[in-house]
């Protein structure tokens, strides 16, 4: 009954329209303001164009510099989800453990990157540093969660085999765990390795490093030129972050 | 106690389960012999052989096997693990690995913690895993992945990892019910050939009793979780072979005409 529409139904629709009404007149929407800033947005545009191709040697830095980033937190990632995955899965660890396990990954999860990002750079200061440790803690959320369900997809009939000839708890997850986990796994990564980087481009804008960083720079300094510069790189970044993860998709499939 | 297998009393209830699945089992089986459990699905067979395999606990009364006794709250010393070889039903292979990996596992029962894990396999091991895939008829297998082969060479290969473990005491779980009378007659002249190579004792399940019976040198006919004649295979008859199924049937009904 309630599956074809009624009062169920009826009601949702009176909720959703008065949630947009609502957002609609409390968010100081006025449309006279957005079509007289038309010539602003032309100027705006205007004072982008030509980009300055003078800042090549800050977008090689902060290119390195993004690289590095995304890098060195997909390692500190993987460092961190190992142990949080075995002790989220199942399989491995008792309910007490991997329902709290789980609970923290989800919570982990929950915090958005730049929020950490800002929290690390007033803790260690600008540069690079905060930037790592927000990806890799950030990026464990999500990396732990999936090892944990790598480790609980396997199929046990091989694992009991192992057992039943002899071998030991770690031998088993050598030899008949770790096998059937790994592509599983280096997929997870390399999915995860790739959000980091196009995460990496914009940390920058609380200070965190890389190339955001000179975006950030840039646009506080109304040097728009250099700041379109700058974003031109980000976006090719971007595209060329797509062509490798379709090739990798293909590889690992 | 010079017997392979020796069980007094044993019993068996499934958590959650009404009925046992063993009830009162008793049984010797002797060094060499080649046992056949015949008798309808639930008629206990897989779990009786679960618990030689020291891989099912929470069982009652007595169990010896190779001379270990079992103890019904533990699985038994991974060191007398493999002595007692299991092949299983569905092969618990691991898929994306090598022939020669998997059959290599076998040997991993009978190497340090700490060589098993970083597979240093001696000169032995090797010798061993090519001895039985040749036995298997799978020698020029070894380097292929499981996951590319047919249903029947996966058979050899499971039956190579169980040999590999050099047992002494083979179990199968109905090695030959997804197979034609003519593979079902390759594999069980291998396993049992391959056993008497060996000096094994064999005990396997099975439900077809008229391809068992060439294999075996003894049968154990099994109902309701209890053994309902056991013998040597040239006194076996096909009426007290036939009871068995017929009183599953009967039970069936028994079950529907409750319901």
């Amino acid at each position: 009954m309630t599956r074809h529409g009624g009062w169920g139904s009826f009601l949702t629709g009176i909720f959703l329209g008065a949630v947009v009404l609502w957002s609609f007149a409390t968010s100081d929407m006025d449309l006279s303001r957005l079509l007289s800033a038309g010539p602003r947005i032309v100027e705006f545009v205007g004072r982008m164009i030509p980009p300055d191709p003078t800042v090549m040697a800050e977008i090689v830095d902060g290119t390195a510099e993004t690289l590095r980033i995304a890098i060195l937190g997909t390692v500190g990632a993987i460092i961190l989800s190992v142990p949080l995955g075995f002790a989220a899965s199942e399989t491995m660890a008792p309910p007490a453990i991997h329902y709290s396990v789980r609970t923290l990954l989800a919570l982990i999860r929950a915090i958005p990157l730049l929020l950490v990002a800002m929290l690390m750079v007033g803790a260690v200061g600008l540069g690079p540093m905060p930037g790592i440790i927000a990806v890799a803690f950030h990026a464990t959320g999500m990396l732990g969660k999936f090892y944990a369900e790598a480790i609980d997809g396997v199929a046990r009939a091989p694992v009991e085999a192992l057992s039943s000839a002899g071998a030991g708890p770690l031998v088993r997850l050598r030899h008949a765990i770790w096998p059937q986990m790994a592509p599983v796994v280096a997929r997870d990564t390399i999915f995860r390795f790739e959000l980091n980087l196009r995460e990496s481009l914009i940390l920058g804008v609380v200070g965190a490093g890389g190339l955001g960083f000179y975006i950030q720079i840039y646009v506080r300094s109304f040097q728009y030129d250099k700041a379109a510069s700058v974003t031109i790189t980000v976006i090719l970044l971007v595209i060329a972050i797509e062509v490798l993860n379709v090739a990798l998709r293909r590889r690992f499939s | 106690m010079s017997s392979v297998v020796e069980l007094d009393n044993l019993g068996f209830v499934h958590p959650g389960a009404e009925l046992p699945a063993l009830n009162g089992v008793s049984l010797a089986v002797e060094p060499g012999e080649a046992v056949v459990l015949l008798g309808p699905s639930g008629a206990g067979k897989t779990t009786l052989l679960a618990i030689l395999d020291g891989r099912l606990q929470g069982w009652t009364g007595c169990a010896a096997v190779l001379g270990r006794r079992l103890v019904p709250d533990a699985p038994p010393p991974v060191a007398a693990r493999p002595d007692t070889g299991f092949i299983f039903q569905e092969f618990a292979l691991v898929e994306r690995s090598s022939v020669l990996r998997n059959v290599l596992n076998g040997r991993l029962g009978r190497m340090s913690g700490v060589a098993a894990f970083f597979s240093r396999h001696s000169e032995h091991d090797l010798d061993v895993a090519h001895q039985v895939l040749t036995d298997c008829g799978i020698g020029e297998l070894a380097h292929r992945r499981v996951d590319s082969l047919s249903g029947g060479q996966r058979q050899r290969v499971a039956i190579a990892r169980c040999l590999a473990q050099e047992p002494r005491l083979i179990l199968a779980d109905e090695p030959v019910s997804n197979l034609d009378p003519a593979r079902a007659g390759e594999i069980l002249t291998l396993i049992t050939s391959a056993a008497a190579k060996r000096g094994a004792t064999t005990v396997f399940s099975s439900h077809q009793p008229e391809l068992a019976l060439r294999f075996a040198s003894r049968v154990v006919g099994m109902t309701g979780g209890r053994v309902a004649f056991d013998h040597s295979v040239g006194n076996s008859s096909d009426e007290e072979i036939g009871a068995l199924y017929q009183d599953a049937i009967k039970g069936a009904a028994g079950l529907r005409l409750v319901q």
